[in-house]
């Protein structure tokens, strides 16, 4: 399965670590987003992007937002999303499962974390 | 009779007037002891007010500061992540050269056994194979070369990894320049209350502050797996695979 990724972060460096930890684990198709709004928009223009990596904590439409736009939303609901945030209490995780993430990374992350749950999620068992 | 009865009610009102004048030469010192505290509080009062002043001024100029903090080391990990990049391009190149050269060394020695071959026969070319087998080879090296390599670009991505400190001290900083604002919003208030005094140069404060949302003030910089053990552990119980027992172990 070919994989296209977006990578939404409003750290500009932890753009550049994630998409590097991708191009290490030899994925080399991806777009950024700054926050949810441009996320969204991104996507509803370009529907080859099939996998979505997040960041809770952004202005204007934050991580957790847009993953209810998008799973609200009828072409974009099947999308894989990786939420990868600092928000590590049990609430919060709770509250991004129950929007439908896919999966979920406290940062600090590692590659074998990154690796782990990119695969879980693309080969569900 | 009549005047009898009014001098014995003046006599009584003086009396009363007397009393009056008693406790008024009691009280007079405890008044006067009242007005000169008031005279020493109201310099204090006025001290305590301009040191207010002063220091919620300053509280812009902090959260300014902190600011500039996030930004600077955010540049400066700009700068890191380009350098790192440029140094992980290089090394693929030289990993490349080298991994050419292994090949091209494997492919000339076949040949050489081809050609060694058709020369055992000629004493003289035998002592020259000899003496040119006895010259060190790049080859045996290069396995332990490309080891390196791979241990130079391991290093040059943990770097990169390390990083994340970036994102999460921004995300502490601005969670201190909150609490800041709650301090200045509170000290304001106080301010306002005490003589109506507003406080000046706060117009593009709020602009500037970080949203409540853009942050999480419980993000912390470690290499504990803890957390996302106990995230990993929480997802599976969501799946039904974990007990509540081992999810409210992992997040006591």
């Amino acid at each position: 399965m070919s994989l296209k990724f977006l990578v939404v972060d409003d750290s500009l460096t932890m753009r550049r670590i994630v998409i590097n930890s991708l191009r290490n684990l030899s994925y080399d198709n991806f777009v950024e987003a700054g926050d949810g709004k441009e996320a969204l928009d991104k996507l509803l223009a370009d529907q080859t992007i099939n996998f979505v990596i997040t960041d809770w904590n952004m202005p204007n439409v934050s991580g957790l937002e847009l993953v209810k736009s998008i799973r609200s939303n009828d072409s974009l609901s099947k999308l894989s999303i990786l939420m990868v945030t600092t928000r590590g209490v049990k609430e919060d995780i709770i509250e991004a499962l129950n929007a439908k993430v896919n999966n979920y990374i406290v940062k600090p992350f590692t590659p074998q974390i990154l690796k782990e749950k990119i695969d879980q999620i693309i080969n569900p068992t | 009779m009549k005047h009898a009865s009014n001098m014995t009610e003046l006599f009584e009102r003086l009396s009363e007037l007397k009393v009056v004048f008693r406790y008024s030469e009691k009280l007079i010192p405890i008044i006067q002891n009242l007005m000169d505290f008031m005279k020493d509080t109201v310099p204090l009062l006025e001290d305590i007010n301009s040191s207010l002043v002063e220091s919620t001024s300053k509280i812009p100029k902090a959260s300014d500061q902190l600011s500039n903090i996030s930004s600077a080391t955010e540049l400066a990990t700009t700068e890191i992540l380009d350098i790192v990049d440029a140094i992980s391009i290089d090394m693929d190149k030289i990993e490349k050269a080298v991994k050419n050269v292994k090949s091209k060394e494997e492919e000339k020695l076949l040949i050489w056994q081809k050609i060694k071959n058709k020369l055992l026969s000629d004493a003289s070319a035998n002592e020259l194979i000899k003496q040119f087998e006895e010259l060190d080879t790049f080859i045996p090296v290069i396995p332990g070369l490309l080891e390196i390599f791979q241990k130079v670009k391991n290093d040059v991505y943990n770097i990169t990894l390390s990083l994340q400190v970036q994102d999460i001290t921004s995300q502490q900083l601005a969670a201190v320049n909150h609490l800041i604002e709650s301090v200045r919003t509170s000290l304001a208030s106080l301010m306002t209350h005490l003589d109506d005094s507003e406080i000046k140069s706060f117009d593009n404060f709020y602009e500037d502050l970080p949203k409540g949302g853009t942050f999480d003030p419980n993000a912390e910089f470690t290499r504990s797996t803890e957390r996302q053990d106990a995230a990993d552990v929480l997802i599976s119980s969501m799946n039904n695979k974990t007990s509540q027992d081992e999810i409210d172990k992992l997040f006591s």
